[in-house]
């Protein structure tokens, strides 16, 4: 019964999303010139409807994706009939049928000279901007807005709210938390999030209940995590640090910090100072060969962290901060998913250790994420380094456990014109290479679930759906563990 | 877009030739194919690169003690090092790092002659992190094209072991990309051991001058089996 009317609602869905859409629907295989000849108000408006559209069909692949991944967690219990395979089809129709949607939005939008500012150039626009969709998802509206609110005569109030309209959706993109705390309001994800928090506080209390200082957790890291090196500095000293990274390439495993936090080689001078932790501003997390992650902390010597950042293991120079930004795009992205993370955990737990959990988690899911730590870090940099060129693979594993989900995904998208992307869950039969064959002994038997998508040409409707599953996979794993 | 790099050490390039079908030869049409593939990815074209490779024979007044002399002699030049000249030696698995100076002392000396040089020339692309360098392989003062290379470069990380794996992802997907095209050959890596001519794991150029000396060899292998097959 449920899944008929399920089949209903998305019917209804998909009749309303083709009645929304503007009648001229020729102009997707005219050539841009037709649109032309509409007035330029009139093509931002339908710009601007489409994108709501688009913004729409993004959010029901948002939580189609959660319902494909509830289901294969279901999957993965016992006892289970043929229901999730049902569940499957169901999803895998509706997630189909949303696609060609977003698609088809995707290519007016293209043509329509949003994605790009191709409309820039095209004399008689009337001094109106398009509204510009930027690689990573923002929507540059409020230029354009504000012109047309000025050209209608606007007045005052109305240019004042639609500023803070601006300002409101930046808050709430980059401080999802904050958003939930005042109004109440939040999406699927953070309400859920909330959901699970009793349960996980009393687990995570038991385990943390002894990591209540600075050094504690820092010595908890170390052993959970033996790669890594911990070191930490006071605020100056890491400025000097940054500057004269990065060491030499003899000196990587030869380095010693002002602060070396877990000396436990005799190479390495026994500094472990007491006193000086109370001073402790800045912690650096260092994993050969993959990353660099520097930490601050506030006030200093507290468990408090405020800002979090990563880097490449050969960068170096004064930009290389908490706050500061890589020059390559895989870790700005990793650095971005990191501050909504700790983000994140500062809003569900203000009392217990938050350092703790914020690094703990990062480091625990990466090395959860892949029975050789490394090996996760790098497919998710396969998929973010091209992230901006609009091709994606990566390959995620989670081990099994009482609340975690136990699955092998491997995602493929790509962006060009000629190429049909695949989404293709699989922890079956399936191979790319040994490795993943090696993954798939350990976690066990599984399911191999193929969807096969057709051919999306649009680059808006692809990066957004890119990054909408990775957002979803991500916010997902984090959820089943804490 | 943001340019500039910040990082004292360089990524492993890996160094892909390619590999005409039985029967087909390279071609210029190749080479246009390959380039719109790339851009078609969202490549963005950033500039020209240019390295060169050149067969030395030893000048001798006596020739029979050529058999004294190694038998390839090969000195290379890289875009990203201009004030160096690489030497590899290929059979006895040794390779030099030297000034740029030294093909001018070269020829002051007239110890050594240039036998056979060629030219690895063309467009240089960037993919978010990855660099892209596609190029013919033509002889200098020649225009006649033997040989398509690709140059992939990975950024971020400079251990050649870590980004392995990462450059296998690259490739499956750029197979991917290119097979649609349909055209009669593909592109292939062969990996030398670097560690037969003492080079540790973490990249240098000279891994680089490795690669293309292997590369040289395998193209030359294959145009030579044509040729052995057309004759």
């Amino acid at each position: 019964m449920l899944q008929q009317h399920h089949q209903q609602q998305h019917h209804h869905h998909l009749q309303s999303a083709i009645t929304a859409a503007p009648p001229p629907s020729a102009t997707t295989s005219t050539p841009p010139s037709s649109t032309t000849g509409e007035a330029p108000p009139k093509q931002v408006a339908l710009a601007m409807d489409r994108l709501g559209q688009a913004a729409r069909l993004i959010a029901d692949i948002r939580l189609g994706a959660d319902r494909l991944l509830e289901a294969l967690f279901v999957a993965s219990q016992p006892h289970q009939s043929s229901k999730p395979l049902h569940l499957f089809r169901q999803e895998d129709e509706s997630m189909r049928q949303h696609l060609q949607d977003l698609r088809t939005v995707g290519k007016q939008l293209e043509e329509s000279g949003v994605l790009n500012e191709s409309l820039r150039s095209r004399s008689n626009s009337w001094g109106l901007h398009m509204p510009l969709v930027c690689p990573d998802g923002a929507v540059v509206a409020y230029a354009w807005k504000r012109q047309l609110a000025g050209q209608a005569g606007a007045s005052a109030v109305d240019r004042t709210r639609l500023a803070l309209k601006a300002f409101t959706d930046q808050k709430r993109r980059f401080f999802p938390h904050l958003d939930d705390e005042e109004d109440g309001e939040g999406t699927d994800t953070a309400s859920k999030k909330h959901r699970n928090l009793p349960a996980l506080a009393e687990d995570n209390q038991d385990n943390l209940g002894d990591c209540k200082t600075l050094s504690d957790v820092l010595t908890n890291l170390e052993k959970e995590i033996p790669n890594l090196k911990v070191s930490t500095y006071e605020r100056l000293d890491w400025l000097k640090r940054a500057s004269s990274l990065p060491a030499s390439a003899n000196d990587n495993t030869m380095e010693a910090p002002k602060h070396n936090f877990h000396s436990t080689s005799i190479l390495r001078p026994a500094l472990q100072n007491v006193a000086s932790m109370d001073k402790v501003a800045v912690i650096e997390l260092f994993f050969p060969s993959i990353f660099r992650a520097v930490v601050s902390l506030h006030p200093a010597g507290s468990t408090d962290p405020d800002s979090v950042a990563f880097f490449s293991p050969d960068e170096g120079g004064s930009y290389m901060h908490s706050r500061g930004s890589s020059v390559y795009h895989v870790f700005r992205q990793i650095t971005e998913h990191a501050t909504v993370a700790l983000q994140y955990f500062l809003g569900i737990r203000s009392k217990t250790a938050l350092h703790s959990l914020l690094v703990w988690s990062l480091y625990k899911c990466l090395n959860c994420y892949s029975i050789f730590c490394s090996y996760f870090v790098l497919m998710m940099y396969a998929c973010i380094s091209f992230c901006s060129t609009g091709y994606a693979a990566t390959k995620l594993y989670s081990p099994k456990s009482a609340s975690m989900v136990c699955f092998l995904f491997h995602f493929f998208f790509s962006f060009s014109n000629n190429y049909s992307p695949r989404l293709v869950f699989f922890s079956g039969n399936k191979t790319m290479n040994p490795l993943v064959q090696q993954m798939r002994t350990a976690i066990g038997n599984g399911q191999a679930i193929s969807f096969n998508l057709t051919s999306c040409p649009s680059s808006l409707s692809n990066s957004f759906c890119f990054k909408t599953f990775i957002d979803s996979i991500y916010f997902l794993n984090i959820r089943s563990r804490f | 877009s943001f340019q500039f790099r910040f990082s004292f050490f360089f990524s492993l390039p890996r160094v892909f030739f390619w590999q005409p079908n039985a029967g087909s030869t390279v071609n210029s049409q190749i080479l246009n194919e390959v380039s719109q593939c790339v851009e078609s990815i969202n490549g963005v074209k950033e500039g020209r690169w240019k390295a060169t490779l050149t067969f030395y024979k030893p000048m001798l007044r006596d020739q029979a003690l050529s058999a004294e002399f190694p038998r390839e002699f090969i000195g290379i030049s890289l875009p990203e090092q201009p004030n160096k000249y690489y030497f590899v030696l290929r059979f006895n698995k040794i390779v030099l790092e030297s000034d740029s100076s030294i093909q001018l002392i070269m020829e002051k000396l007239q110890s050594y002659k240039s036998r056979v040089a060629l030219n690895f020339e063309g467009f240089q692309y960037q993919l978010g992190d990855f660099q892209l360098r596609v190029g013919k392989v033509v002889p200098s003062h020649s225009e006649n094209l033997r040989g398509i290379v690709m140059e992939v470069e990975y950024l971020p990380i400079s251990s050649l072991e870590k980004s392995k794996q990462i450059m296998e992802e690259f490739f499956d997907i750029w197979q991917d990309a290119i097979s649609k095209r349909s055209l009669p050959g593909r592109f292939i890596h062969i990996e030398p051991d670097f560690s037969d001519y003492g080079l540790a794991d973490h990249y240098t150029s000279q891994h680089t001058a490795v690669q293309y000396t292997h590369v040289t060899s395998q193209l030359i292998a294959s145009v030579q089996a044509v040729q052995t097959g057309r004759n």
